[in-house]
């Protein structure tokens, strides 16, 4: 039943034109990557060099245009997938099918989580493509690279969980929207917070935390990423979706 | 004159005064919250917290809003029968296009006043800066509403067209994406034809970052006015568009 459920939000993505929104995804933070990098002052040196750290600026330039790009982006594609219940009594539908609200919440974040955990992996691995094309010599940090798109990932999924569940709960999608634009400068904020205060404003503050090397006037200063303080997002968000779409189900439609 | 007003009317139940205030507020916070806490003081005053503040709001986050601002306009056309009420009435497709636009450059207009006290309280309350924000920043303002204007025009027409509120939102940010790289790449011909370019670019003047010069001179005035003379140009096309194309498809 789980399966077909999420055979069928993948159905629904076709007419909700969900790929372009994760295609322009993938280009956007891809292109912010490879501007910020290729037009750093002096990049064409620091790439023969690796005392400079060149893949270092390349991932705090991923690091910046991530957390710039997704919080709208993943807001409009919750908003999407869950609007579509909202104006075709598709909650009412699913539960005379067997399909509670929760279920339905849950199945959803299986089938948009999935796409953007592939978005995330690609974007990743085609700004790692690019460093290479671009003629960057020092050993490719494969270990930090990987660690950080893994924290990425989790936090780009509990982003899309309370999204999917502010859209379950509040019909009118400027709510998520906008909380997807409000997101972007929580996390430019965040950018310039202390750890201990990024930690306070989940989701958002922990893009500052999953890629912490930061752009500066002699390129970018390697960070070491938060790792326990995001896996214990990832935990909270799961606990969090899990109690709130069972709240969904208990709810009168 | 009716159609305007019947949209204000509309106006007054909506959420828009949230993206009115609450965006603009969110630039200055986080423009003024950023300097606080990278414990840099505000080298040039004004001219500092005003480039702070102004240049990221003018980068995506203006044009997101003026975007969701177009989805909320339309949004009560795209429910119920309300669509072929509106096509219902005696009035043409311009007029209704042109209600839609009036409604939205009220609400971008407020934005940017809303914009400009929260910087003024910011740069007094916060920062105690002498005297008040410089007269060339409001002139500023008033060509950074004249370039919201086509932008304004141009999401309505997409709003009038996409049911989802979402989905016109997210054009909007990849226009703006756009619009930044024609301005960061200094493809000035190209750029004056984008909407989205002209917002950004306007939000730039006098602040000395990506494709400006910095300071106003009598050379900065003139490329100011040409600016201004091609977004109310791209803003007559836009709405005329969207009569048009309102005008052919009568049925939601």
């Amino acid at each position: 039943m789980t399966g077909r459920a999420v055979a069928n939000e993948f159905a629904k993505m076709r007419r909700l034109r969900v790929a372009p929104v994760i295609a322009v995804l993938v280009l956007g933070v891809t292109a912010l990557s490879c501007l910020t990098t290729f037009t750093y002052p002096g990049f064409a040196d620091m790439a023969q060099d690796p005392a400079r750290r060149p893949w270092s600026l390349l991932l705090a330039s991923l690091g910046l245009a991530v957390p710039l790009l997704s919080p709208v982006l993943l807001a409009v594609v919750a908003s999407r997938q869950v609007d579509i219940e909202h104006q075709g009594g598709g909650w009412l539908l699913a539960r005379t099918s067997g399909l509670s609200p929760g279920r339905l919440c849950r199945a959803k974040l299986a089938a948009t989580g999935s796409l953007v955990v592939a978005a995330t992996l690609l974007q990743s691995l085609l700004v790692a493509v690019a460093g290479v094309l671009a003629g960057i010599m020092a050993p490719f940090p494969a270990a930090l690279w990987l660690g950080s798109t893994a924290l990425v990932t989790v936090v780009n999924l509990a982003l899309l969980a309370f999204h999917l569940i502010l859209a379950a709960r509040v019909p009118n999608q400027l709510v998520g929207i906008g909380a997807g634009v409000m997101g972007v400068f929580v996390v430019l904020a965040a950018t310039e917070m202390p750890a201990w205060l990024a930690r306070l404003v989940p989701p958002w503050g922990y893009y500052a935390l999953a890629n912490p090397a930061e752009v500066g006037t002699d390129g970018a200063a390697p960070g070491e990423p938060a790792a326990l303080s995001v896996v214990l997002l990832g935990a909270a968000a799961c606990a969090v979706f899990l109690a709130a779409t069972a709240r969904l189900d208990r709810q009168e439609a | 004159m009716g159609s305007v007003r019947a949209e204000f009317i509309k106006l007054r139940r909506s959420l828009s005064w949230a993206v009115v205030v609450l965006l603009p507020l969110a630039a200055v916070g986080s423009g003024g919250g950023n300097t606080a806490l990278s414990g840099e003081p505000l080298a040039d005053g004004w001219h500092t917290l005003w480039l702070r503040v102004v240049v990221f709001y003018g980068l995506f986050p203006l044009a997101v809003g003026v975007a969701a601002l177009a989805s909320l306009v339309w949004r009560a056309e795209h429910e119920g029968g309300n669509r072929n009420a509106l096509m219902a009435r005696p009035v043409s497709g311009l007029e209704v296009a042109v209600g839609k636009f009036a409604a939205l450059a009220a609400l971008t207009a407020a934005m940017q006043g809303v914009l400009v006290a929260g910087t003024v309280v910011a740069g007094k309350a916060v920062y105690g800066l002498p005297g008040s924000l410089p007269a060339e920043y409001l002139l500023v303002s008033v060509l950074i509403v004249v370039a919201c204007l086509p932008v304004a025009a141009l999401q309505s027409g997409l709003s009038m067209l996409m049911r989802s509120f979402g989905a016109p939102v997210a054009v909007g940010l990849l226009g703006a994406g756009f619009g930044v790289l024609l301005v960061a790449l200094r493809a000035d011909a190209l750029a004056a034809a984008v909407p989205y370019s002209l917002l950004s670019r306007a939000t730039q003047v006098g602040t000395g970052v990506f494709a400006d010069p910095g300071p106003i001179t009598a050379e900065g005035a003139a490329d100011a006015a040409g600016l201004a003379a091609a977004a109310l140009v791209l803003t007559a096309v836009a709405v005329a568009g969207t009569a048009a194309v309102l005008e052919r498809r009568d049925v939601a």
